[in-house]
């Protein structure tokens, strides 16, 4: 008889990273669902080649570089999945291409791979490719087809393809309605547009419990909270532009963010004052992508001073 | 109905469900074995001395070996029979033990016995010294010994007395058994405790997925002066001492400190029925109740004799229906790994599981991806990725400063791990590479 002897314990979660990502792809879905259906097959052909870019970069720099790999451990695939979901379903082919290849050569695999990078790829990915082509980052499409059986109020004067966000830093109102705001029927990237599709996959990862609240809810709340102050109205920020995508599946990277829940609370926070702060006094229409950035690299810190108290650490006596 | 728990933890399951359900509805069955080996050194502290040679006739409950010093207890004959070996032999623990092996004539000739009587009766400074005759150690996995336990530093004032029958571990019923069948016995021992320490309050703690438990010792304990008993959540490590304490209580055990620092004494459901059965019988402690469960025909709980060979408490469960990768002593977060099925059930075994090969074998490592699973499950409120990176670099002082002492091994961290770091072996390690610098000072 062979017996193993270890220390315990002697039964593991069944959960592994790969399980994990399972669970953010299946979140993401119904954006993805919503995205091909509202901008077409050209938003379908962007996504896979980010897809498949950031699958085939992770796979080569690992054999390349005599490392085993772990392409199956599927976040490579989520990678390419946020940056797709993150451009204009009318961008070149070869853009995303660009992006995935520097999310996970540059940002991931050169900071030591998995787990080590200090900001979230798919993020630095974007604001790469708004920095190198930003006109054609914003040249955004009307969708082909609209959801739900709304007016069509989206012609006359959004033509050119002004997000809603543009319309309002040019001090115009957009005039969408909320409930098009809410279901996608405007202008944007292909994953960020439907608001509903995002909430449904937020729901999602909470039941599985792949993420906790605490991140989103946080950075949400003080986006409307700073909105409201600076008498904005709270909602159409809420729906407006990548925010809620940004909040829902980017600043939730968990190698990136806090690990404890009141640094998680901090870094939520942080983003939405970031984002607000871009979006009224910034150059830029919208801020998530910079905001998420920025507090990325603040992670560090917030885990190093935000600590809590040990089990035990009371008088003796007392 | 209010439910306490503490801050942290996890839920295990073992094929989706915690491993408990094969063997809750099985009546505790007594076994008793041709022979026992019975190492010397069951409890915490130093290990008692044989005071019997080949050849010698023993009886039932007979001293066999004499507790050395104050803290020290007896170890009893748990057969009557002759006695054949007198060996050093490998047994759970990392050295190997002095073991008494005595092969059982089958006649169970009861020693002389001194019973005290009634728990309510009994003379209260006669209890204490009739526990550390009857060899009580911790019997929920620790085996210190109970009589220390009760006799704290005169400075210390205890007021309440817990009895923990959380048994949150996996796949043990034990202590389920035990309550639901005998929980009359239970709460004499709380009792005895309570009356031979001048404690007024005696809580018991069940986890809620006991309900046959919770109103069983409800019962048993109506019209008891100062007996409650108190529904826990349903929570790994519930019957962690710490955490069991801080849920019931409130009150936080100092860093490095004891229970008795926050005037609490926290006593297995089962060693409770053992001090009942020492002062009410004057019976010393030579059998226990134990899960055998995992790959064997028929899991159960067994009524077993102390020294009983794991191999033959496999056996009396119908055998290996697999070839055994692992087998421990206790549940599977924490259970102790035996070498191999020849070693002897000792006074603090409450389980022994048998795992396949497969689910034995060795899990690999992944990159850690900062998900602070570790951090939310730790019940000591550690923050177990950044010492397993401290760890790695070999830093011990540093560890020292992250409170790695403070970790109470119960695994959760590791358990909870999707990238299957070995964090509590780590810990584990670290803790003891402190505690010999320490001692080596």
């Amino acid at each position: 008889m062979t017996l193993r002897v270890s220390t315990g314990p002697h039964i593991l979660t069944r959960e592994n990273t790969q399980t994990l990502m399972l669970d953010v792809l299946i979140a993401l879905a119904p954006a993805t669902a919503a995205g091909i259906f509202l901008f077409g097959l050209r938003a379908a052909w962007v996504l896979c080649v980010a897809v498949v870019a950031a699958v085939v970069s992770e796979y080569a720099w690992q054999k390349l570089m005599k490392k085993s790999v772990t392409v199956h451990d599927l976040s490579a695939v989520v990678t390419g999945l946020i940056i797709g979901l993150n451009m204009p379903a009318g961008a070149p082919l070869w853009m995303p291409a660009i992006g995935s290849i520097a999310a996970i050569i540059l940002v991931k695999q050169l900071f030591g791979g998995m787990g080590h990078n200090f900001m979230n790829p798919a993020m630095v990915a974007r604001a790469f490719l708004l920095a190198s082509w930003p006109a054609r980052m914003t040249t955004f499409l009307l969708p082909e087809r609209l959801l739900g059986s709304t007016q069509a109020s989206l012609g006359v004067d959004i033509i050119s393809g002004a997000t809603p966000l543009v319309s309002q830093k040019l001090g115009i109102s957009s005039g969408v309605p909320l409930s098009d705001l809410f279901l996608g029927n405007i202008p944007g990237s292909i994953g960020e547009v439907c608001k509903i599709a995002i909430l449904i996959g937020f729901l999602y990862m909470l039941v599985v419990k792949a993420i906790s609240w605490h991140v989103p809810v946080f950075f949400l709340g003080s986006v409307a909270l700073m909105t409201w102050l600076i008498g904005g109205d709270p909602l159409v920020a809420l729906l407006s532009g990548g925010v809620l995508f940004g909040a829902v599946f980017m600043a939730t990277d968990y190698v990136t963010n806090p690990m404890l829940r009141v640094g998680q609370a901090v870094f939520g926070i942080g983003c939405g004052l970031m984002v607000v702060i871009i979006r009224s006094w910034g150059a830029y229409p919208e801020g998530v992508t910079y905001a998420i950035l920025f507090m990325n690299c603040l992670t560090p810190l917030i885990d190093r001073f935000i600590s809590r108290k040990v089990y035990g650490m009371v008088k003796k006596n007392a | 109905m209010k439910k306490f728990t503490f801050r942290g933890g996890i839920h295990p399951l073992h094929d989706l469900h915690e491993g408990k359900e094969v063997t809750r509805m099985q009546p505790i069955k007594p076994y008793v074995p041709q022979s026992v080996c019975i190492p010397v050194n069951m409890h915490i502290g130093a290990p008692s001395k044989s005071i019997v040679a080949k050849g010698d006739h023993v009886l039932l409950g007979q001293v066999i070996a004499q507790a050395m010093g104050g803290i020290g207890i007896p170890v009893h004959a748990s057969v009557s029979g002759e006695v054949t070996e007198v060996a050093q032999k490998q047994m759970l623990g990392t050295v190997p033990s002095t073991c008494i092996t005595i092969s059982n004539d089958g006649l169970d000739t009861w020693t002389t016995l001194a019973p005290l009587g009634n728990v309510e009766q009994a003379a209260e400074d006669r209890i204490i010294p009739a526990i550390q005759a009857a060899g009580i150690c911790g019997m929920g996995g620790a085996c210190f010994p109970t009589h220390v336990k009760m006799s704290p530093p005169a400075d210390r004032k205890i007021d309440t007395i817990i009895l923990n029958g959380a048994e949150c571990e996996t796949f043990l019923t034990a202590d389920f058994r035990l309550m639901v069948e005998n929980p009359g016995r239970i709460v004499d021992g709380l009792r005895a405790a309570m009356r031979a320490m001048g404690v007024s309050r005696g809580l018991i703690g069940i986890e809620d997925n006991k309900p046959e438990a919770i109103s069983a010792m409800q019962q048993a304990a109506q019209g008891r002066l100062g007996v409650e008993v108190k529904v826990l959540k349903t929570k790994y490590p519930q019957g962690g001492e710490k955490q069991l304490i801080t849920a019931l209580t409130k009150r936080q055990v100092p860093s490095g400190g004891l229970p008795c620092d926050v005037g609490v004494v926290v006593l297995n459901v089962a060693t409770a029925a053992a001090i009942a059965d020492a002062v009410i019988e004057g019976k010393p402690l030579i059998s226990r109740v134990t899960t055998v469960a995992g790959a064997v025909k028929d899991p159960g709980n067994l009524l077993l004799r102390i020294g009983t060979s794991f191999h033959d408490a496999i056996e009396a469960c119908g055998g290996y229906i697999e070839t055994p990768g692992k087998i421990f002593a206790g549940g599977s977060m924490t259970g102790n790994c035996a070498p191999d099925d020849s070693v002897s059930m000792t006074k603090a075994n409450n389980g022994i599981v048998v795992l396949n090969e497969k689910d034995a074998a060795l899990t690999a490592e992944s990159q850690c991806i900062r998900c602070g699973r570790c951090i939310q499950s730790c019940p000591a409120y550690l923050n177990p990725y950044q010492m397993h990176v401290t760890y790695a670099l070999g830093k011990v002082d540093e560890l020292e400063k992250q409170h790695v002492l403070d970790c109470i091994i119960c695994g959760a961290c590791s358990y909870v791990c999707p990238a299957h770091r070995y964090l509590t072996p780590a810990f584990k390690d670290a803790k003891d590479l402190i505690t010999a610098r320490r001692a080596s000072k």
